[in-house]
């Protein structure tokens, strides 16, 4: 196991086992005047679960943003620096934002099911791809929701609508619809929070069954999930990356004493 | 170290804690009053250290108890998980100190009546000063979370381990020129390899506070020089052999 930390100063961020996927360089992040993001370095590794950890505020969510550049639906929300998915800069004005969607998906923290069926709501975004015929849209709508782990569940009530899931469920059913589109890349902006245990112990497996052929990051204020579904953990503290290493280090041993506290739940 | 923002936990760690500290306390007076209770002969001081022992036992269950009750409660991570691993396994450590100290302590009352050399209960009672360094050096330097302190003792166990090299070479001598002593040195054999392995828990508690304070394991290779296991001392001529 590579226990060196990773060296956020220097360029470049070396230190993940898997290849990097997505790397970040001197990334800030403003909403309007306010800096939400402050020279943020690092590397997210392929095929690997990358946990984000840090107090409310800290800038979490907002990195996590970056990635499929949902923030650009907003006004007065900009982001400099450079962030390459498979050295491709995302962030320029050239970059066609509904392909780069399709290849980021995301899962919130709430499910957000279409009002439709639930068959619909994972086909819907293949619908949009004229180059799919029907059989192809049936076909990947099944082995979307098989991969979700939704598919013996629901299979005999395709047409019931999605809002009539559990909470689990339906925030599955929310996978299962990024998963349809074939993305590289997952993100996961505390996909659990609002789940019950069970629930969220079924996510956590399907997060790790997903890892096998998807990035994943996932931002959670869930300290023993990240230890639990992760292999690198990055921990941010007022829009920096502190510290981002192997979980097993960041949870066991951190070098920074900020990263000490907030984990032990000495501050935050 | 902050305060945790639930300041049960902080309870819980400084209750894991005093426990530790109050085993040190009670191991220290076992090993010390055992070793006493040999050099005078003292069936009576051996008896309590026997006694005595039943407490440590109980606290190291305690220590267990808690660290597991705290890891299911409070999902400790970092600093917080290493001390709670720290502490049961400086309670176990303890215990065995302990362990040790009683059974000196059944062997003075089977030694009662025997005349002792003065020379080779002098030895054991150097080795039992040292060990009892030890283990109080290594207790103040888990209480201080004191690497430097938990190294000294560390590096500092070969001394007992010479000690009880040269003991044994002297108590088999003693036994070849003397079959009466057989019984007796075969005895005090014992008691000085008890507290050479006492010395030996007071390095293990080295190692553990280096990984509590540090989160990592204490490198090198340990000072080890109890070559007793390969003495052969020959019998002196004129002495039969069976």
């Amino acid at each position: 196991m590579n226990l060196q930390p990773l060296a956020i100063e220097a360029t470049p961020a070396s230190g993940t086992a898997a290849a990097p996927r997505i790397v970040v360089r001197d990334l800030d992040f403003f909403y309007g005047d306010s800096r939400a993001l402050k020279g943020i370095n690092l590397d997210i590794g392929d095929r690997e679960v990358t946990a984000l950890v840090g107090p409310s505020g800290c800038g979490k969510s907002t990195l996590l943003r970056t990635f499929n550049r949902i923030y650009s639906l907003y006004p007065g929300q900009r982001a400099t620096g450079s962030v390459r998915l498979d050295g491709r800069e995302i962030l320029g004005p050239d970059i066609d934002v509904n392909e780069l969607r399709a290849r980021v998906g995301m899962v919130f923290q709430k499910p957000t099911p279409f009002p439709m069926s639930i068959y619909d709501n994972v086909a819907f975004g293949l619908r949009l791809d004229r180059r799919l015929c029907a059989a192809d849209i049936e076909e990947r709508t099944e082995q979307a929701l098989r991969k979700a782990a939704l598919w013996d569940e629901v299979k005999d009530k395709l047409k019931a609508p999605g809002l009539s899931l559990s909470g689990g469920q339906q925030q599955r059913l929310c996978i299962a619809r990024a998963i349809a589109l074939r993305p590289q890349v997952i993100l996961f902006d505390e996909p659990t929070s609002a789940l019950d245990p069970i629930s969220t112990a079924r996510i956590e497996e399907l997060i790790g069954e997903l890892r096998r052929d998807y990035t994943i990051v996932i931002v959670t204020h869930n300290m023993q999930q990240a230890a639990r579904i992760s292999q690198r953990t990055a921990f941010m503290y007022l829009g920096e990356v502190v510290e981002a290493g192997p979980t097993s280090r960041i949870f066991m041993n951190p070098t920074d004493r900020r990263t000490q506290d907030y984990v032990t739940g000495r501050f935050g | 170290m902050p305060n945790h923002i639930v300041t049960d936990f902080d309870a819980d760690l400084g209750g894991l804690r005093h426990a530790i500290a109050e085993m040190g306390g009670i191991a220290e007076k076992m090993l010390a009053d055992s070793t006493t209770a040999l050099v005078r002969d003292d069936a009576t001081l051996a008896q309590s250290v026997i006694e005595s022992d039943s407490r440590l036992d109980a606290l190291q269950r305690d220590v267990e108890e808690r660290g597991i009750l705290i890891i299911a409660r409070r999902q400790p991570l970092a600093v917080d998980l290493r001390a709670i691993v720290s502490a049961m396994r400086i309670a176990g450590d303890l215990e065995r100190a302990g362990d040790l100290a009683k059974n000196t302590a059944k062997r003075v009352l089977a030694m009662t009546g025997h005349t002792h050399p003065r020379r080779v209960v002098a030895g054991v009672r150097h080795m039992s000063e040292l060990a009892a360094r030890q283990l109080k050096d290594v207790l103040d330097a888990y209480v201080a979370d004191d690497v430097e302190a938990a190294k000294v003792v560390w590096s500092r166990d070969g001394e007992i381990d010479a000690l009880n090299n040269s003991l044994f070479r002297e108590l088999l001598t003693y036994m070849m020129e003397d079959a009466r002593s057989i019984s007796f040195c075969a005895h005090l054999l014992f008691c000085a390899k008890n507290l050479e392995r006492i010395g030996d828990h007071a390095t293990n508690i080295a190692e553990t506070v280096h990984y509590l304070v540090t989160g990592e394991a204490l490198d090198g290779e340990r000072p080890k020089d109890d070559r007793s296991s390969f003495a052969i001392i020959e019998a002196p001529a004129g002495v039969e052999r069976a």
